[in-house]
């Protein structure tokens, strides 16, 4: 098989043999158009050849190449699922570390005794500070990408917009151990959009067999050293992060599908799948070793809203309308939290942006935090006596009698999970009204101020938490009901509200409370929820993309831009290359650091002045800095006969860094050289009339993935060229139709 | 008397036939006895409303019940005599066990009290549950534990054992010795507690909580250890009970609630320090300004002035 594939010429896959393949140029957006055809070709002169029964050859058995990337992407979606290992490994170390501290912290409570509640407050603060500093380091001064979630940044990189660094080695490395920091240091965060983000850098970096990082290449996986290919890898290993936090496969595909993915397809969807079971599965198996239960494989996820009793999941018709106006209110919640964070995060961006100042203002929020919470407790009145079976690991007395535990310190001292897990769960009576209604309102304005700092952490779990405090609330004051059933719904309401998801929302809130009966209600809450938001706020990942500036496409054009057609979207003039051009002017052209292109039309002669010429393909900044590196010229080629051609493994080595212009010197003798880009470029770039209307370039460009759409007159004359951000700067204000402005950097 | 030596014949074939093993009289009879309403006219009424509530009409029926019970089975089938002796004895313990019981339940005694009871009472119902063979041959353990759907004695003493694992006395008493030396020590340091207590209680309560607070924190961290190491039953735990609660709620002897002046304060200074640095980085940082790019346009409708134009 291998011997027969290898014989196969019409493939790109980088064979020694193959003299077509092998300078098939990397092509944007329109990959397969090359193979295709000569396919075609192949099987045409088969059938020329031999016109009526074709015998069994080689060359019909070529079809089946195919078979072999699929396997191997099996096995890699597969790695990706068990690759989630070692994050399940760093959990569990984070988890127990973390029940230390709070034991820790107890500790210090009770021999503060004699010195003084002031004492231990100050230590406290000091220790939390500590840990959300060493965060704030490494994130502001290491890797300012890993900060924050990570969803908004996977978001637009399945979008299609190339963002840098954001699926590095370091950056997995920064948000692990950075969430580590934050979550033991006491802030209002959660850990699920971290994990996300690294699932999803675990995936590329397996998906490419090598890691520049370390300088290390295993010499697999060449074939996936593409954009698209490992656009593939890396929503499936966002849903695995998904499927390995709630414990949700399905929800983790769906969710890829919701918030990712852009280029969908059957056979991608049940790899996702598969990888998002293989993830589950993995976890399990490690959970059930760190359980000392090896071969257990029913743990649920590492968040796990434990089980409802099913006589508590019942509901009536007339609890509908309930929860739907607490959807309604969790919108609202939902969009003031979006909106004060709006406002935070504009103010950050614009006075908060040195590291220095960053890293103080994460270490500010850690103390206020702690302070806060320890005047809530300090005040509260609220004492639970300690129950037979402690639901509670480190109750904390302080002023309660003795036999009983301060409620207010157990719901922030737990963990964040733990404690949406008794909202949701402790029978009636485990939860005060005034202390709830306290808890909401302080965590719901702490985590509101913590997300965005330079601190890698989630939005998730807080939500969750606010929401089930506020529903738990609602329960308590429906005096006829089940609180844990309203704090669900709540969690739901307020998560939905804040992130305006879902499809996956419902999925992942279904999975992780492992009970389908409240499929509808939590449908229809996220629902409420996602059209009260939006009537007055964008969600929150949406608001940050726009807030980075981000050339993110939805899935639509704006409503109101028929009228638009490509002439008005375009940039022109258009800077183009000849196909025969001096290595002079591609420097300079690459070297121009105000205009910075990233793809440059080739044309049969650039005039003089700026008359549209011909077009004839398309070539990529990274595949001329690859030509100039290598020094592709003409000269050179007819002096040097025996030079090795340039080869497609060329350009998938130096992906995804390629070197800046600056690095690659061209003396002065060379710069007069002349480079023949004929048969690098991709010559069959998508183009379309002048006329076409704004949203049918806009459906070419979501639906093919393209980064450049040439844009040309009646004689195929290049008039202009259309990129992202040309169609991203419109966008549906409050006065109709509104452009953005474009910004260097 | 025929008719009845006839109805056990009957009673017999539909035993064997449907090899049911022994059955409880009362049990088969009565739907026998319906098939049959016109051959035993005399005790119908009786034995089906004894059926539907025997507790209710006992005191009524039971003369004809009795009558209908001895002469309605042979020997073989009876309970032996060995089995009823001890379906006797248990009886007895049964209801000492309870009488034991009832008066532990406030405040809680019931494993100081009643372990004697209560192993007496698993004796019997292991002799009878056990499969050796007694005297004559006979296992108790099929004709009186598992020969009805009710299963009386063993639900009787099935709930004992419930009540006895829930109250965790197995931690406290371990076997007829009586407590164990951590109780009994436990018990020591409760009683000189309880004894200092009364001492103060009619004087000044801070005399009490000073006085007392050696012995009630020695107690307290006795238990504290004690639940650690899983060794408490319910008595110890409820007396821990009771003397938390009189030592915090009626004596008011926990922690006071003092120097909320150097907290507040610390918090106050604490809650200041964001308005400084917001209101510092305000003032003194220079603000981020973008460069904007002016993107080359086809010269025609390049403005978004011409787009509101054209629309309008």
């Amino acid at each position: 098989m291998a011997n027969i594939t290898k014989k196969v010429s019409w493939s790109s896959r980088g064979d020694e043999s193959g003299p077509a393949g092998e300078e098939t140029p990397l092509l944007n957006g329109s990959e397969q158009s090359r193979p295709l055809t000569q396919v075609h070709q192949v099987l045409r002169s088969t059938l020329r050849g031999r016109p009526k029964e074709i015998p069994h050859n080689e060359k019909l058995l070529s079809l089946k190449y195919e078979v072999k990337p699929v396997a191997s992407k099996i096995v890699i979606f597969s790695i990706i699922g068990s690759m989630r290992t070692s994050q399940c490994l760093i959990e569990l170390i984070r988890a127990s570390f973390l029940a230390s501290l709070t034991h820790i912290f107890s500790d210090i409570v009770k021999f503060t005794e004699a010195g003084g509640l002031s004492i231990s407050l100050i230590l406290w603060v000091v220790l939390n500070c500590v840990f959300v500093m060493l965060g704030a380091i490494m994130v502001a001064f290491f890797e300012p990408i890993a900060a924050g979630s990570g969803i908004p940044q996977i978001k637009c990189y399945l979008n299609g917009v190339k963002i840098p660094r954001v699926v590095r080695l370091k950056t997995l490395l920064v948000k692990v151990l950075g969430v580590i920091c934050s979550v033991v240091g006491g802030l209002a965060v959660g850990k699920e959009g971290p994990m996300i983000h690294s699932g999803a850098v675990v995936a590329a970096g397996v998906s490419q067999g090598r890691s520049t990082s370390l300088k290390r290449d295993f010499k697999i996986f060449e074939y996936f050293r593409r954009d698209t290919e490992k656009r593939d890898f890396v929503s499936a290993g966002a849903a695995a992060g998904v499927s390995a936090a709630f414990g949700a496969p399905v929800g983790g595909v769906l969710f890829s599908l919701e918030e990712g993915a852009s280029f969908w397809n059957q056979m991608l969807t049940w790899r996702i799948f598969f990888a998002s079971m293989i993830s589950t599965f993995t976890l399990n198996f490690i959970l059930s070793i760190y359980h000392n239960k090896p071969g257990d494989l029913s743990n649920p996820g590492l968040i796990n809203f434990g089980r409802f009793e099913s006589e508590v999941m019942e509901y009536n018709l007339y609890e509908i309308p309930l929860f739907m106006g607490m959807g309604a209110l969790g919108g609202m919640l939902g969009a003031l939290f979006n909106v004060l964070n709006y406002w935070l995060t504009i103010f950050r961006i614009r006075y908060v942006h040195r590291p220095c100042l960053q890293v103080m203002e994460a270490m500010l929020v850690a103390a206020v935090t702690a302070t806060v919470a320890f005047i809530m407790i300090y005040f509260s009145t609220d004492c639970q006596p300690l129950g037979p079976d402690h639901n509670e690991e480190y109750p904390l007395q302080l002023f309660c009698a003795d036999g009983e535990y301060n409620s207010m310190a157990t719901a922030f001292f737990n963990t964040p999970e733990r404690s949406v897990r008794s909202l949701l769960h402790n029978p009636r009576g485990t939860y005060n009204a005034l202390t709830l209604g306290l808890f909401t309102l302080t965590y719901f304005f702490l985590a509101c101020w913590t997300y965005g700092l330079s601190v890698s952490a989630g939005v998730f779990i807080p939500s969750l938490l606010i929401g089930a405090a506020w529903g738990r609330l609602c329960g308590i004051l429906l005096t006829w009901a089940d609180p844990g059933k309203y704090a669900l719904i709540g969690a739901a309401a307020q998560l939905g509200g804040i992130v305006r998801m879902t499809l996956s929302l419902t999925v992942i809130m279904v999975e992780a409370t492992g009970n389908v009966t409240y499929g509808l209600p939590i449908m229809l809450v996220l629902m409420t929820a996602k059209i009260v938001g939006d009537y007055f706020q964008e969600g929150l990942y949406d608001i940050h993309i726009k807030l980075q500036s981000v050339p993110f496409l939805h899935w639509e054009a704006p409503a109101t831009s028929h009228w638009l057609t490509a002439r008005e979207v375009m940039s022109s003039p258009v800077t183009c290359l000849n196909r025969i051009e001096k290595v002079g002017t591609i420097v300079d052209i690459l070297s121009n650091t105000s205009t910075n292109h990233n793809g440059f039309p080739v044309v049969a002669q650039v005039s003089a002045d700026d008359e549209p010429a011909k077009l004839c393909g398309l070539i990529l900044r990274s595949q001329l800095i690859v030509l100039l590196k290598h020094k592709v010229f003409v000269e050179l080629a007819r002096s040097r006969l025996s030079q090795r051609k340039l080869q497609l493994k060329d350009f998938r080595d130096a992906y995804p860094r390629f070197p800046p212009i600056q690095s690659i010197h061209v003396s002065q003798d060379e710069r007069e050289c002349m480079m023949d880009l004929t048969e690098f470029m991709n010559p069959t770039p998508y183009t379309v009339p002048q006329e076409t209307s704004l949203p049918r370039v806009f459906k070419l460009f979501r639906a093919l993935g393209l980064r450049h759409l040439v844009v040309v007159d009646d004689a195929n004359r290049v008039v202009g060229l259309v990129t992202r951000k040309d169609l991203a700067r419109y966008h549906l204000g409050k006065h109709g139709l509104e452009e953005l402005q474009l910004a260097q950097t | 008397m025929s008719l009845h030596r006839y109805n056990s014949v009957f009673v017999l074939i539909f035993i064997n036939s449907y090899a049911f093993g022994v059955f409880d009289a009362v049990n088969v009879t009565a739907p026998v006895s319906a098939t049959t309403p016109q051959q035993a006219p005399s005790y119908v009424s009786p034995g089906s409303s004894a059926v539907v509530s025997p507790v209710v009409f006992k005191p009524a029926v039971e003369p004809a019940f009795s009558v209908a019970l001895r002469s309605s089975f042979p020997e073989d089938l009876e309970v032996s005599e060995y089995c009823a002796e001890l379906l006797r004895l248990f009886g007895q313990r049964y209801v000492a066990f309870v009488d034991c019981l009832v008066p532990a339940a406030r405040p809680v005694k019931v494993c100081q009290n009643c372990f004697p009871e209560y192993h007496s009472l698993s004796e019997v119902f292991l002799n009878i549950s056990s499969d050796q063979m007694g005297p004559g041959n006979v296992s108790c353990r099929d004709s009186i534990l598992r020969s009805d759907r009710l299963m009386l004695v063993f639900l009787l003493n099935s709930n004992m054992d419930t009540i006895w694992q829930r109250s965790n006395c197995i931690q406290c008493v371990k076997d007829l010795s009586g407590p164990n030396n951590d109780t009994l020590y436990y018990l020591t340091l409760l009683n000189q507690t309880i004894t200092c207590f009364e001492k103060y209680k009619q004087g000044n309560l801070t005399e009490l909580c000073k006085n007392c607070k050696d012995a009630y924190k020695r107690l307290n961290d006795l238990y504290s250890r004690m639940e650690g190491n899983k060794t408490l039953c319910i008595d110890l735990e409820d007396a821990m009970n009771v003397t938390r609660k009189l030592w915090s709620k009626n004596f008011g002897c926990s922690i006071p609630r003092e120097e909320t002046i150097p907290v507040i304060a610390v918090s106050c200074f604490m809650l200041f320090l964001p308005i400084i640095f917001y209101l510092s980085s305000f003032l003194h940082s220079e603000q981020k300004k973008r460069k904007l790019i002016h993107p080359n346009r086809a010269k025609s409708y390049a403005s978004l002035m011409n787009i509101q134009d054209k629309r309008s």
